[in-house]
């Protein structure tokens, strides 16, 4: 797995690539964490070129949504497509966070 | 056919050689390679249950075996040593509960349901062997 963070004016973005697992979900939560302790209150998860998560990973996404939703913030997701979608489907974990098609989308709601 | 075995310590480090082992099998047996994501996951959440509730604390061994149910599907058992684990008993995850009250555990096992069919666990010979059939080929609702 691959994460790519860049700075923007109102968030952060993290390009998410690969496949998320047991064995390094983590590092995506310890980034997100890394973003909130610097002062970021909306991180929005590019997940285009995410192949494959399993619940380790579903753990993480709403662990860290859960913080920013405390802290008047969000997780958004975008590009979710392919097996990473149909299991965000399948628990409807997709209702319980703002999900846009592209990066940009989820940039204009801020 | 002679089923195929594969026995390696319940760990995440496994998890690779046990995805590469019955995607093997997936393949002989005809299954479209665009579900070995879903088989990847089944075996994941299976093995992860295993090193986490059966064996913990402490270690030991997963020994993982298919064979070929019928054209297109795959039969998988995966047995272990560990203490008695039914993981068929748990209590089904909530998936309506909002955010803040949306408790984290119980989605693996419930997308492993999701995903495969006539999930089955039986206690033999002082192993927990839970099997299945993959993909599923039924959908209920």
């Amino acid at each position: 797995m691959k994460i790519e963070p860049t700075e923007l004016e109102k968030a952060v973005l993290l390009k998410v690539s690969g496949r998320m697992d047991a064995e390094n979900a983590h590092e995506f939560e310890d980034a997100c964490q890394h973003w909130i302790a610097t002062g970021a209150k909306h991180l929005i998860a590019d997940l285009n070129g995410l192949q494959y998560v399993s619940s380790m990973g579903l753990r993480c996404f709403l662990s860290v949504a859960q913080k920013l939703q405390s802290a008047s913030g969000s997780l958004m997701l975008c590009g979710l497509n392919g097996l990473p979608r149909q299991v965000f489907e399948m628990t409807r974990l997709i209702a319980l966070f703002p999900v846009f098609e592209t990066s940009q989308q989820a940039i204009a709601t801020l | 056919m002679e089923p195929e075995r594969l026995t390696l310590p319940a760990s995440a480090g496994s998890l690779s050689a046990f995805c590469e082992f019955v995607r093997g099998g997936a393949a002989a047996a005809g299954i479209a390679v665009s579900e070995f994501g879903k088989l990847d996951l089944v075996l994941e959440e299976i093995l992860i249950n295993i090193a986490r509730y059966a064996y913990s604390p402490g270690d030991g061994a997963v020994e993982v075996k298919y064979s070929l149910e019928a054209e297109g599907r795959l039969r998988v058992e995966i047995g272990d040593s560990g203490r008695v684990f039914n993981p068929l008993e748990a209590n089904p995850p909530d998936l309506s509960a909002p955010l803040n009250s949306r408790r984290i555990g119980g989605l693996g096992l419930f997308l492993v349901r999701e995903m495969v069919d006539s999930i089955d666990y039986r206690r033999e010979d002082n192993r927990n062997i839970l099997s299945f059939t993959f993909p599923r080929t039924s959908r209920a609702e």
